[in-house]
């Protein structure tokens, strides 16, 4: 028997049964006091709950992405002819250090953690997270690194060593401003989120599941978020050694990377990459899970070989430790170290071709919906396909000898990361957003908001390809007309081109920031169940309650709402509602 | 919406063609798709094929996709059968990517290996970078007629047809030398010693820029690799070892060495230079530059750069000239250098007056307590207009 009851078909009101009066936790004393505000500032600032502490990541991400945003848009507007003027160099090299930064370490990361506190319990059938104040340590931790980390633009000038922040460069002679040190530190303090956060999400997948749901029956973005914390598990202590070493250079006069003291600035490239690689999978399987939940949703189909998936994002996670070199073709690490990573990433190719292919296979033969939230989910598969065959021309080692660190693999990196890690978490917003605030982005602004996007999105780094195979080198703060040729190549018209298609972006994305007031600024109220979906999450109220289920539903199926609300019909073999009313929707 | 879709993905497979059609047209110094070397032609030759497979699968994923997006669309059919994948076909996408993969990687292998190799090399060129530029040192090898070392900067001068290895190294932080149209690139990192194999079919001059970020002026430091006839490349070494040319007394050009002693020989060596006492001027950048090395300017004026490739020591016009001549006359044009009427003095005095005005660079002198009172790049030296003739008039000497 089903325990949450199913909607009234095109109901909008929530018909759920009666809920128990709200239970107020018995007060307790000291300082490990017990949260028990549940309204107003002090419900937010003390609160261990998931959901709130997932909102809190998803706000302070946001308000990252608007600052990484605009950095981009200044790198953009300084590009845009040559010999640009916006910034000058010192002030460039930060842009973009910071840029990076903030979109990897302060966008990217904390938004795939919020959605993970937010959905990863409920769609376990869980009531919280395993361990719930390590949870809200981790969302403080994240807030005061990335206040750490963007300090040093008003206390002498940001970190400017680039991302990825090569040693000897990064060291104190070379890099004089404090920046590096704010960098450091502050990502060191975003890093305690990331590994707490890592341990007690698995934790909570491993043991807290609702009963009946085997791994195997788990919803494919709580698999993506799993392997993802299992990736952080190992990521992040290599890189917290790394900035400690970092550190020390800078701070303690330490030696590490110091070639006069007999050390090989090497090391650093090799720790960064160790960690920078598995990273890369941190920032793009959660959206590969968003979207994992809803191409199925709006194609009214399983996930096509669900088990595929699985396996294919773990073996990502695994092969995804043995490719870190090859961000390194170009360090002369020599033939046999090149080949055998060169190799391997052609390798992980595979496991990556394996999604798109599911995906594909998953809207072939369904019945497709084409809400934003839908729009955003294939926008991700074409332009991470994009993405990802760049990715196997670099594979090639030879050829990327070519392309590393010209405007090629910045176009490459972006259809990935904007194409597929930012299109995955718009699809998530547009998805899960009546789930969490109980009201439904308004899909007219979303169109335009996804279409702007996909327009803004390839006329910014589409371009980005031809200014690379021309030569165009990246972190350069200025572009030379001496070196920019003739004809329908020159690379004067494809930055500008670049540069308005950034601002189309910009627009795409203000569209949505829009939309959240608008939606916030509504009075209708989301109906319980409004896009037919699939998984758990949606067997409660919208939003949940504190506790989440009032009882735990027993899980007998992949999808198992989907299946409480439809059965197969016998001659047909299509789906029809449980009640026999026919097979809408 | 379906239509706006396709007509979108339409757009996308049209820039794929086009990111395809690149490699016919003529187009930046810096193409990657203009191979003029055998280095170079390996790996294009590797990268195409894969380029062009790369490109007919985002084709049929695209096509596929929008296929998918226009049949099935809810057209108020029943919700489907629930199927739950088909082992067979999914094995079957699987593997044969992974064999299309297998394939490129034993080429890729094969390329690798080939272009590792250092046994075949006939000349070796030391190249050293620093903030913000490269030094070139020729070490002896009798059989090109290189009897001293000679050191040099600006432009990297090679025999056409020969296999030349580079063997890099950094005084500072990591930079990467990289001519796309002879191969791809290759880090210089302090401590190390890594190398890379160069060779140009034709004489002509081939562009490059560092591609490691190494601060503040990385945008800034270029580089040009010239490659002259065996002929000429012997006469360019000749003319390197050449003994000094002090001006004639009481010349514009004679005042100007006395203030390069004054000033620039700090951290500037020009070859046999002599002091008003009659010893041999030797310049001291390890005492004064951070990285310990300055350029070299013995033959300044045979070079067509100065201040790490990022001006050029010839107008526009004469640039051209050389820059586009035809490779039986770009050797004479090249060998010619600079003179007084095709000298781009704008910015040679830009640079003389300010340096770190028109090239940002750590010389700042409040902050010179990081470095132990060591510049990083040229600092400004306060020369009057009138040194600034003088030097310009000694620097035209030095060829």
């Amino acid at each position: 028997m089903a325990i949450i009851e199913r909607p009234a078909p095109g109901s909008t009101v929530p018909a759920l049964t009666p809920a128990p009066p709200a239970i107020t936790p018995a007060r307790t004393y000291g300082a490990l006091r017990r949260p028990v505000a549940t309204t107003g500032w002090k419900s937010w600032l003390f609160t261990v709950d998931h959901k709130k502490l997932g909102l809190m990541y998803g706000a302070t991400a946001l308000f990252f992405f608007i600052v990484g945003g605009l950095e981009a848009v200044l790198i953009r507007l300084q590009l845009a002819a040559p010999g640009g003027k916006v910034l000058n160099a010192d002030l460039y090299n930060q842009m973009f250090t910071m840029h990076a930064t903030t979109m990897v370490f302060l966008f990217v990361m904390p938004m795939a953690a919020g959605f993970a506190n937010y959905f990863v319990p409920l769609q376990i059938g869980a009531r919280d997270v395993a361990f719930p104040r390590i949870n809200a340590f981790g969302f403080w931790c994240l807030l005061a690194g990335g206040i750490v980390v963007n300090l040093a633009w008003f206390l002498g000038g940001a970190a400017d060593g680039g991302w990825f922040m090569y040693a000897p460069n990064s060291g104190p002679v070379f890099s004089p401003s404090h920046g590096v040190d704010f960098w450091t530190l502050g990502l060191q303090i975003a890093g305690i989120a990331s590994l707490t956060g890592a341990i007690n999400l698995i934790v909570t997948v491993l043991n807290m599941r609702a009963p009946g749901m085997t791994l195997m029956k788990m919803p494919i973005f709580t698999w993506m978020i799993t392997v993802v914390q299992f990736l952080l598990l190992f990521a992040i202590p290599v890189i917290t050694v790394a900035l400690f070493l970092l550190t020390f250079q800078r701070s303690f006069g330490a030696q590490f990377f110091d070639v006069a003291a007999g050390a090989d600035p090497l090391l650093w490239q090799h720790l960064f990459w160790i960690f920078g690689h598995p990273e890369v999978y941190v920032l793009i399987l959660p959206s590969f899970g968003i979207i994992s939940e809803v191409l199925p949703v709006f194609s009214r189909k399983p996930l096509f070989g669900y088990p595929f998936v699985v396996f294919s994002g773990a073996a990502i996670g695994f092969v995804g430790w043995g490719v870190w070199a090859h961000h390194m073709f170009a360090s002369g690490l020599g033939p046999v170290s090149v080949a055998v990573f060169s190799l391997a990433t052609m390798a992980i190719a595979v496991p990556t071709g394996v999604k798109i292919i599911n995906w594909t296979l998953t809207m072939w033969g369904g019945k497709l919906v084409f809400t934003t939230a839908m729009k955003f989910a294939i926008g991700l598969v074409v332009l991470f396909t994009i993405g990802g065959l760049s990715g196997v021309t670099h594979s090639v080692a030879p050829s990327d000898t070519q392309q590393t660190d010209t405007y090629y693999i910045v176009a490459h990196f972006h259809y990935v990361l904007f194409g597929g890690a930012i299109f995955g978490i718009f699809s998530g917003f547009y998805y899960w957003w009546p789930k969490m605030f109980g009201k439904m982005l308004n899909e007219r602004l979303g169109s335009w908001n996804f279409w702007l996007m996909v327009i803004g999105m390839n006329m910014t780094f589409g371009p980005m390809h031809i200014l690379g195979l021309q030569g165009q080198p990246r972190r350069m703060y200025q572009w030379t007309e001496a070196r920019a040729g003739e004809g329908f190549f020159n690379l004067a018209f494809w930055n500008l081109i670049a540069s308005v298609g950034s601002l189309i972006l910009t627009v795409g994305i203000g569209l949505f920031l829009i939309n959240i007031v608008v939606t916030a600024r509504s009075k209708v109220r989301a109906p319980l169940d409004p896009w037919n979906a699939r998984s758990l999450e949606w067997m409660t109220s919208n939003p949940p309650k504190e506790h989440n289920f009032d009882s735990i539903p027993h899980v007998h199926h992949l999808d198992e709402f989907f299946h409480r609300k439809y059965e197969e019909d016998p001659t047909t073999h299509t789906m029809r509602e449980v009640n026999g009313r026919g097979s809408a929707g | 919406m379906v239509k706006v879709r396709r007509i979108s993905q339409r757009v996308l497979v049209a820039t794929g063609a086009v990111a395809v059609l690149g490699s016919c047209a003529t187009n930046a110094p810096q193409d990657t798709w203009q191979p003029k070397g055998p280095n170079a032609k390996m790996i294009d030759d590797l990268q195409q094929p894969v380029f062009a497979v790369a490109g007919i699968i985002g084709i049929i994923v695209s096509v596929v996709i929008t296929y998918a997006m226009w049949r099935y669309r809810d057209r108020g059919q029943p919700i489907p059968e629930q199927t739950h994948g088909k082992p067979a076909l999914e094995i079957t996408l699987t593997v044969i990517p992974a064999l299309i993969l297998a394939v490129v990687g034993v080429f890729t292998f094969r390329v690798i290996f080939d272009l590792a190799r250092t046994d075949d090399t006939e000349l070796v060129i030391n190249v050293t970078g620093q903030q913000w530029w490269w030094e070139y040192d020729y070490p002896v090898q009798n059989e090109w007629g290189i009897t001293q070392p000679i050191i040099s900067s600006g432009q990297l001068v090679m025999p056409a047809g020969t296999k030349v290895l580079l063997r890099e190294t950094s005084r500072d932080v990591i930079h990467s030398y990289w001519i796309p149209a002879l191969n791809g690139k290759r880090d210089a990192v302090p401590g190390r010693i890594h190398t890379l194999r160069l060779e140009a079919d034709e004489p002509g001059i081939y562009a490059g820029q560092c591609t490691e970020f190494c601060g503040l002026s990385h945008a800034n430091m270029r580089m040009e690799a010239v490659a002259l006839s065996k002929e000429d490349f012997a006469k360019w070494i000749a003319n390197q070892q050449a003994a000094y040319r002090a001006p004639a007394e009481g010349t514009l050009a004679k005042e100007g060495e006395s203030v390069f002693l004054n000033q620039c020989v700090r951290c500037h060596q020009v070859d046999g230079l002599k002091r008003p006492d009659g010893t041999l001027a030797i310049a001291a950048p390890d005492e004064n530059v951070w990285s310990g090395a300055a350029p070299n300017l013995t033959k300044l004026m045979t070079r067509n750069t100065f201040a790490g490739a990022m001006f050029d020591l010839l107008r526009d016009a004469c640039r051209d000239d050389v820059w586009k001549a035809e490779s039986a006359e770009f050797g004479a044009k090249y060998l010619a250098g600079v003179d007084e009427a095709c000298l781009n003095v704008n910015d040679l005095r830009a640079w003389l007056r300010n340096a770190p005005e028109v090239k940002p660079m750590y010389a700042n002198p409040a902050l010179l307590a990081d470095t132990n009172g060591k510049y990083r790049g040229m600092p400004n030296l306060g020369l009057s207009e009138s040194d600034i003739d003088k030097l310009v008039a000694y620097l035209l000497t030095l060829k």
